[in-house]
C-alpha cells in the first residue's frame, strides 16, 4: 500500500547562477541578533540574523504583522535597532544609540504604492538623488536607466499619467540609479495585477541580476518568493522561523509555521515505532532525534500524496477543486481527518469516491506533537 | 423601467434647480454693482483713474503679497514644528496657534494702535534703552497693516499646513532618503513641493481675508480698495465711485481666484495621502527646543496673548465700572444667533453646488460653483449696499430684517465654506456611492447614509469658519443691522471709533470668548480625520 | 430627498420668522424709531430720559451720518425710520432736498432755536452747535503763530498738521464754507497746502486728531471743539488748547456746524415724533446737550458750559447752515480733486 523509496538530498539541490555558496563573493548586508522593540502598536523584532552576499536576492517572508517590514526599515535607518547590529558594506550603520542616517547608507527603496514624487516627471523623478553629479551625467545616466527599464519614450510624463507597471518600473529606476549597496523591495508586486506581476517579477529577476544588485524583498506571498529569493527568510512573531534555499523551505521547513506558510501541508499525528514513523497513512522514514514510543506528527504536500480507486475503502473523496494545472482532492481518512492530494488536471474523480492513498514519504518532516494540536 | 432607474434623473433636476437659483441668487449683488459700475458717467471714471486707482491698487496688491509671504512663513513653520519636532509645551501650542483667529482684525489693529502707537508701551520701553527722543516706526503704515493681518491670519496657513505634514504619506520622504537626499533637502525638494495643494488653500483664504479686510487698515489708515469703497460709501451720497472701486477690486480678487483654480487643476493628482504611517516626532535638542518654544511663544504672545490680556485688563475695568448692562446680554445672543443661523445657511446652501461641481461637473454646474466665489470679492460694505437695494425692490417684506443680514453673510462667506466642503466631496470617490446604490439605496438614501457621513467633517470645518467670520463681520453687520439688533461686532466699532478701548473691550472679549470652542471643534480630532 | 426639500423649506420657514420677528411693528403707536449719525452714548441718554417721561419706546439705529442718509434714501418708502438726527447740517439739507423729510417744527421748537439753526422750511431743527477749530499743543505752538485756518497750508507747518480724511463730513462741511467765502481757487490751494503739510497723518476719527496732537506727533490739528474738551475730561494735563480762529478783524469768522433732528417723511408717527422733537428743543433736553458733550445748546436761554469761549462774542462764518446742502457735491469735488483721501 505504501512504499518509501530513497530520495536524493534537497538540502543540496542549488539553482542556477545561485551565488550563496560563493565564499569569495563579499557580504553586502549583515543583521546581528538585531531587535527592534517599541510600542505596543508597531510590530517589534526580535534577535534576527543574516548576511546577504553581494548579488544576492533575499525575500523576507511573512503574514502582515510578523515584523519582516520593520526589518527592511530598520535596514534603510528608518527605524533604529534596540539590540543588535546592522553593518552595510563593511560598516556598522545600526546599533543601539548609533544610527547613520538613511541618505548616507547608499541605499535604494522601492515602496509598494511607489511613492513616485508626482510633481516631477519621470526623468526628474529618475534625477532626483543624482544631484550631486553634473547636469550632463546626470541626463546620460537617467537615459540609460530608463533604456534599461524600457520607459525611454515616457521620460517626460507625469506619475499620473502612467499605469501600475510603468509607475513601478520607474520606481525601480530612480532606485537602482543610485547603484544602491542593496535595493530594498516593499511588496513591490502587491498593487500589480496577477499577470502584470508575473511579468514584472520575470523582469525584475533579470534586471536585478544583470545589474548584480543586492536585494531584500518583503512579501506575504510564498509564489514571489520562491520566484524571486535566493534564498528565503521566513518571519513570524518578530523572529526569524528559517532562513533557506526557496526548495528547502518548502520541502524541509523546520517548523510546522513555514510548513503550513509556505504552501499546502498536512500534519498527521504518528509515533515512533521500531525505527519507523507509524501514521494512519501508512509509515515514514524515522529520525534520529526522536525517541521510540513519542508521539509526532509528520508534515505532507498534497504533490506527495497520490490517490488511486479501491471500491472498498473507507477513505473518500470530500471535494475537489479544479486549479487548472491540477487537481486538489480534500480526502477524509477512516479516523475523520482530513489530507489533500493534487492529481493532474485530467483526473477526475466524482466526490464520494472511495480511495486509495500512495504516499512518496521520501524525505519525512516530523514536528513534536504538542507544537501541532 | 425598475425603481433605481426611475430615481436617478428626478434628482439631479431639482439638485440643479436648487443650484442654479442658489447661484443666480448669490450674483445678485455682483451684478448690481457691475452694473453701477458700468453705465457711471465717464467723467467718474476719468477722475477715479487720475486721483485715486493706482494708488489704491498698488496698495491693494502690496499688502496681500506681504501679507501671503509672511503668513506662508509664520504658518508653515509653525506648522513644521509642532508636526514634525517634539519640545516641551508641543501639543498645548498644537491647537492653542489657532487661537489667533478668535480675535477680530479690527480688535488686533486697535490693541496694535495702542501697543505700537506713539508713546504707546512698546515706544516707552524703547526709550528707555534708546533715549527720549528716539521713535518707533507708526504702526499706521503698510508695515503695521501688514504685520496686524499676518498675525490675524496665519492659522489659515498654519492649519492647513499642519493637516498637510500629518496627512502626507511618509513613503515621499523615505524615498527621498533613500535617494540620498538629506533631511532638509527632503523638506524643501519634496514635502513642501507635495504640500503645495494644502498651502495655497491656506494662502487663497488669507488673500481673500485681507482683499476683503476692512476694519484692520481703516484702524491703521492703510488705503486699500476696500477701505476706499467703505469710505466712498459712507461719506458720499453717490454709490457710483464706490462700485467703480468695488468692480476692481473684484476683478483683481477674479485674477486672483482664476489663478488659484488654475493651480489646483495642475496638482490635482497630488496623491499625498496613501499607506499612512503616523510619523513619529523628532526630539528637538535642547538648543532646539529653546528655540522652538521661544519662536512659538513669540507668534502666540504677539497673536494672540498679549491681545488677550489686554482685553481682559481693559474688560475688568470697563465692568468695574459698571459699564455693563442687560442689553449686553441681547447683543450677545443677537451675535450667536446670527452667525450660527448664517453658516447653517451657507452649509446647506454649498451642498447642491460643491456636490454637483465634484460629481457632475458640467460647464453649467461648474459656473454655478465659481458664482458662489463671487460673493467673498465683493468688499462687506458694497455687498451690504446692493443687498438693500436688491431687496428694498424685489423683496420689501423681508426689507430691514434681520434676514437680510444672514444673507449678506452667506453671500460673502460661502466661498470659505466652500474650501473645505468642495475637497471634503472630493475625497469621497464615486465607488463608494454606486455601493451603496446597488445594496438598495436610492440616490437621496446614499446622499444621507454614505456621502455626508463621509464629509461631515470638512462641513463641521466649513461651518465653523464661516460661524467665526459672520461673527466677527463688521461693514454689512453695520450697515444691514435691523434696527434695535446690533451685534458684539457693531458694539466694538461704535466704541471703538470713538476710542472708548476700555468699553470695547467687553464686547471684543466676548467675540473671541465664544468663537473659542468653535475652534476647538475645527481641531478636534474629528476633523483632524478629515 | 424628501429630508432635504424639508431642510430648504424649514430654512424658508426660519426666514419668514425671523423676517417677521424682527421688523419693528408700524402699527405700535408709542414707539419711535430713530436714524441717528450721533455717537451712541452722545444722543442714547436723551432718548431714555425721553422714554422715562413720556412712555414712549424708541429704537435707536446708530450710525454714521452720511450711512443713515444713505439708508434712509436706500430704504425709501418702506423705511422703518421714524426720525433722522444727524450731526451736520449739509447732511440733513441733503435728506430735505431728497424729501425724505417732513415740516418739522413744533410751535415750541421754533419759538427755542432761532431761525438761522433751522431749515428754511423747517424740515430740520437744529440741536447743539459745535465750531471747526484748531487744537494745537500748547509745548509746541504759541497761539499768536496762527491766525486762520487757512494759515495751516502755509509750508512752515510741513510734517506739523493732522487733519480729518476726505470721508469727514466736518472736513467737508468746513471745505463748503471756504469755498462759499473765497472761491474755488483759494480752497484748492489750502487743500493742496494742508494735503502736503499733513502726510500720513490723516485721521479717520477727531478723537484720533486730538490724540496726536496731545502726544506731539502734530503741533496742530483741525476738530470740532468738544473733541478737545473731551480730551483734557479725561487726562487734565494733556498739553492741548483751542484756537478759535479767523477771529481778526476781515477774518472769515469760525465755522459753525449743527447736529438736528427732522421727521422722515414717511413715517406714520407723527405725533410721538413731534414730542421727540419738542423735547430735544425744550430747555430740559438742550441742557443735557450742553451737559453731555460741551456743545453749544441752541435755546436762547440755556448756557453752554463756561469753560467753553462765548458764542456770543465769536465770530463767525457768514454762510447759512441752509447752503451747506448745496454746497456739498461741488466741496467734495474739491477735496477729491486735492487728492485728499
Amino acid at each position: 500500500m505504501f512504499h518509501s523509496e530513497p530520495m536524493p538530498s534537497i538540502e543540496h539541490s542549488r539553482r542556477p547562477g545561485n551565488p550563496q555558496h560563493d565564499q569569495h563573493r563579499p557580504t553586502v548586508l549583515e543583521l546581528r541578533n538585531v531587535s527592534c522593540i517599541y510600542g505596543m502598536d508597531r510590530p517589534a523584532i526580535t534577535d534576527i540574523s543574516f548576511a546577504a552576499l553581494e548579488g544576492e536576492i533575499i525575500c523576507l517572508l511573512g503574514p502582515s504583522g510578523c515584523g519582516k517590514t520593520t526589518t527592511l526599515r530598520a535596514i534603510a535607518g528608518f527605524e533604529p535597532v534596540t539590540g543588535g547590529e546592522i553593518h552595510l558594506e563593511g560598516r556598522l550603520v545600526s546599533a543601539p544609540g548609533h544610527l547613520i542616517p538613511t541618505e548616507q547608507r547608499r541605499i535604494g527603496m522601492v515602496f509598494q504604492e511607489y511613492a513616485l514624487f508626482p510633481h516631477l516627471r519621470v526623468q526628474d523623478n529618475v534625477a532626483f538623488g543624482l544631484q550631486k553629479l553634473s547636469t550632463d551625467e546626470r541626463a546620460t545616466q537617467v537615459r540609460l536607466m530608463l533604456e534599461m527599464v524600457g520607459l525611454t519614450d515616457l521620460a517626460a510624463r507625469y506619475p499620473h499619467e502612467l499605469s501600475g507597471g510603468q509607475q513601478q518600473r520607474v520606481a525601480l529606476a530612480r532606485a537602482l540609479v543610485q547603484k544602491p549597496a542593496v535595493l530594498l523591495l516593499d511588496e513591490p508586486f502587491s498593487n500589480l495585477d496577477p499577470d502584470m506581476a508575473g511579468k514584472m517579477r520575470e523582469d525584475l529577476h533579470d534586471l536585478l541580476r544583470r545589474t548584480k544588485t543586492t536585494a531584500i524583498l518583503v512579501t506575504h506571498d510564498h509564489d514571489e518568493a520562491f520566484a524571486m529569493a535566493d534564498r528565503i527568510a521566513v518571519l513570524n512573531n518578530g523572529r526569524l522561523e528559517q532562513l533557506d534555499t526557496p526548495e528547502a523551505i518548502y520541502h524541509t521547513p523546520s517548523t510546522p509555521f513555514v510548513a503550513d506558510f509556505v504552501g499546502q501541508a498536512d500534519f498527521i499525528p504518528g509515533t515512533i515505532e521500531r525505527g519507523k514513523v507509524v501514521t494512519e497513512i501508512g509509515e515514514f522514514p524515522h529520525q534520529p532525534d526522536y525517541r521510540g514510543g513519542a508521539t509526532v506528527v509528520v508534515m505532507i504536500r498534497p504533490d506527495d500524496v497520490h490517490i488511486a480507486l479501491l471500491a472498498q475503502s473507507t477513505t473518500h473523496i470530500l471535494a475537489r477543486q479544479f486549479h487548472g494545472s491540477e487537481n486538489l482532492y480534500t480526502i477524509g481518512l477512516p479516523s475523520g481527518r482530513v489530507v489533500h492530494s493534487s492529481e493532474p488536471s485530467t483526473t477526475v474523480y466524482p466526490v464520494g469516491t472511495p480511495v486509495e492513498l500512495q504516499v512518496n514519504a521520501t524525505h519525512t518532516v516530523l514536528f513534536e506533537q504538542h507544537l501541532r494540536t | 423601467m425598475n425603481q433605481a432607474a426611475a430615481i436617478k434623473p428626478a434628482l439631479p433636476d431639482s439638485l440643479s434647480l436648487v443650484a442654479l437659483t442658489v447661484a443666480g441668487l448669490l450674483c445678485l449683488p455682483l451684478a448690481y454693482v457691475t452694473y453701477m459700475a458700468l453705465t457711471a458717467d465717464a467723467a467718474i471714471w476719468s477722475r477715479l483713474w487720475t486721483t485715486r486707482i493706482p494708488e489704491l491698487l498698488f496698495n491693494t496688491t502690496a499688502l496681500a503679497l506681504g501679507v501671503a509671504a509672511g503668513t506662508l512663513l509664520l504658518g508653515v513653520s509653525l506648522a513644521w514644528l509642532v508636526a514634525r519636532r517634539d519640545f516641551p509645551g508641543q501639543p498645548l501650542w498644537e491647537w492653542a496657534l489657532v487661537l489667533p483667529l478668535t480675535i477680530p482684525s479690527y480688535v488686533l489693529a486697535y490693541i496694535y494702535s495702542h501697543l505700537l502707537g506713539a508713546s504707546g508701551p512698546i515706544e516707552s520701553a524703547w526709550q528707555i534703552l534708546a533715549g527720549p527722543d528716539s521713535h518707533l516706526p507708526s504702526p499706521h503704515s503698510y508695515a503695521g497693516a501688514a504685520l496686524v493681518m499676518t498675525l490675524n491670519t496665519f492659522p489659515f496657513v498654519y492649519l492647513l499646513a499642519r493637516a498637510a505634514f500629518l496627512n502626507l504619506n511618509v513613503s515621499y520622504e523615505e524615498v527621498a532618503r533613500a535617494c540620498g537626499v538629506s533631511r532638509a533637502g527632503t523638506l524643501f525638494r519634496v514635502t513642501l513641493p507635495l504640500m503645495r495643494p494644502a498651502i495655497v488653500a491656506g494662502l487663497s483664504l488669507v488673500v481673500l481675508y485681507v482683499v476683503s479686510d476692512f476694519g484692520a487698515v481703516s484702524l491703521l489708515r492703510y488705503q486699500t480698495l476696500t477701505y476706499a469703497v467703505y469710505q466712498q460709501i459712507t461719506g458720499r451720497y453717490d454709490p457710483t465711485a464706490a462700485s467703480i472701486l468695488s468692480l476692481l477690486l473684484v476683478i483683481v480678487a477674479l485674477i486672483f481666484l482664476i489663478t488659484e483654480r488654475w493651480f489646483r487643476q495642475q496638482s490635482r493628482f497630488f496623491q499625498t495621502t496613501g499607506r499612512y504611517r503616523a510619523r513619529a516626532r523628532r526630539q528637538c535638542s535642547p538648543l532646539g527646543a529653546l528655540f522652538a518654544s521661544v519662536y512659538t511663544i513669540g507668534v502666540f504672545a504677539a497673536s494672540f496673548g498679549v491681545p488677550a490680556l489686554l482685553l481682559v485688563q481693559w474688560s475688568v475695568s470697563a465692568v468695574s465700572s459698571g459699564a455693563v448692562d442687560a442689553r449686553f446680554f441681547g447683543f450677545v445672543w443677537n451675535s450667536a444667533f446670527l452667525s450660527g443661523l448664517a453658516a447653517t445657511c451657507a452649509v446647506l446652501i454649498g451642498l447642491p453646488l460643491a456636490y454637483l461641481a465634484s460629481r457632475r461637473p458640467s460647464r453649467l454646474n461648474l459656473l454655478c460653483l465659481q458664482a458662489a466665489y463671487a460673493g467673498y470679492v465683493l468688499p462687506g460694505p458694497v455687498g451690504a449696499l446692493a443687498l438693500l437695494v436688491i431687496f428694498s425692490h424685489l423683496a420689501p417684506f423681508w426689507y430691514g430684517t434681520a434676514a437680510v443680514l444672514v444673507i449678506a453673510y452667506v453671500v460673502h462667506f460661502l466661498p470659505a465654506g466652500l474650501q473645505s466642503m468642495e475637497p471634503a466631496l472630493q475625497q469621497v470617490t464615486p465607488n463608494l456611492e454606486e455601493a451603496s446604490r446597488s445594496l438598495g439605496f436610492g440616490t437621496a438614501a446614499t446622499l444621507r447614509r454614505v456621502t455626508l457621513p463621509l464629509v461631515r467633517s470638512g462641513f463641521i470645518a466649513a461651518w465653523v469658519l464661516m460661524f467665526l467670520q459672520s461673527m466677527k463681520e463688521l461693514p454689512a453687520t453695520l450697515l444691514l443691522r435691523p434696527v434695535g439688533f446690533d451685534t458684539l461686532a457693531v458694539r466694538v466699532w461704535l466704541e471703538a471709533s470713538e476710542e472708548y478701548y476700555q468699553l470695547a473691550a467687553p464686547s471684543a472679549l466676548l467675540i473671541v470668548i465664544m468663537t473659542i470652542p468653535a475652534i476647538l471643534l475645527l481641531i478636534s480630532k474629528d476633523w483632524r480625520a478629515a | 430627498m424628501n429630508q432635504y426639500r424639508f431642510h430648504y423649506f424649514g430654512l424658508a420657514a426660519l426666514f419668514i420668522v425671523l423676517a417677521t420677528g424682527t421688523m419693528p411693528d408700524a402699527a405700535e403707536p408709542d414707539r419711535l424709531v430713530v436714524y441717528s449719525g450721533r455717537a451712541e452714548r452722545l444722543i442714547k441718554p436723551l432718548l431714555d430720559s425721553f422714554q422715562a417721561k413720556t412712555g414712549i419706546h424708541v429704537d435707536l439705529l446708530s450710525s454714521g451720518t452720511t450711512e443713515v442718509v444713505n439708508r434712509l434714501q436706500a430704504e425709501g418708502s418702506r423705511t422703518p425710520a421714524d426720525v433722522l438726527i444727524t450731526n451736520d447740517a449739509g447732511s440733513l439739507e441733503r435728506a430735505r432736498e431728497l424729501r425724505l423729510l417732513s415740516p418739522s417744527a413744533t410751535p415750541n421748537s421754533v419759538a427755542a432755536i432761532p431761525a438761522q439753526f433751522r431749515a428754511a422750511d423747517n424740515s430740520w431743527i437744529g440741536l447743539s452747535g459745535r465750531f471747526w477749530i484748531v487744537v494745537y499743543n500748547t509745548t509746541l505752538v504759541k497761539p499768536a503763530d496762527l491766525r486762520s485756518l487757512l494759515d495751516l497750508a502755509e509750508p512752515r507747518w510741513k510734517d506739523k498738521i493732522a487733519i480729518p480724511n476726505a470721508g469727514s463730513e466736518y472736513l467737508q462741511a468746513g471745505v463748503s464754507v471756504i469755498k462759499a467765502v473765497y472761491g474755488d481757487d483759494r480752497t484748492k490751494q489750502f487743500l493742496e497746502g494742508i494735503k502736503a503739510n499733513a502726510g500720513t497723518q490723516v485721521y479717520g476719527k477727531s478723537s484720533q486728531i486730538v490724540e496726536a496732537v496731545a502726544k506731539g506727533q502734530a503741533a496742530l490739528g483741525i476738530v470740532n471743539h468738544y473733541y478737545v474738551y473731551r480730551h483734557l475730561a479725561t487726562q487734565p494735563g494733556a498739553p492741548i488748547a483751542v484756537l478759535m480762529p479767523d477771529q481778526h478783524e476781515g477774518g472769515m469768522g469760525a465755522i459753525i456746524n449743527v447736529a438736528g433732528i427732522g421727521i422722515v417723511a414717511r413715517t406714520t408717527r407723527t405725533d410721538a415724533a413731534r414730542r421727540l422733537v419738542d423735547y430735544l428743543t425744550s430747555e430740559e433736553g438742550q441742557k443735557q446737550f450742553a451737559d453731555l458733550n460741551k456743545e453749544y445748546p441752541l435755546h436762547s436761554r440755556v448756557a453752554a458750559d463756561s469753560s467753553l469761549p462765548p458764542y456770543k462774542t465769536t465770530r463767525v462764518a457768514p454762510v447759512p447752515l441752509t447752503r451747506l446742502g448745496e454746497l456739498r457735491e461741488p466741496a467734495m469735488m474739491l477735496i477729491e480733486q486735492a487728492g485728499l483721501r
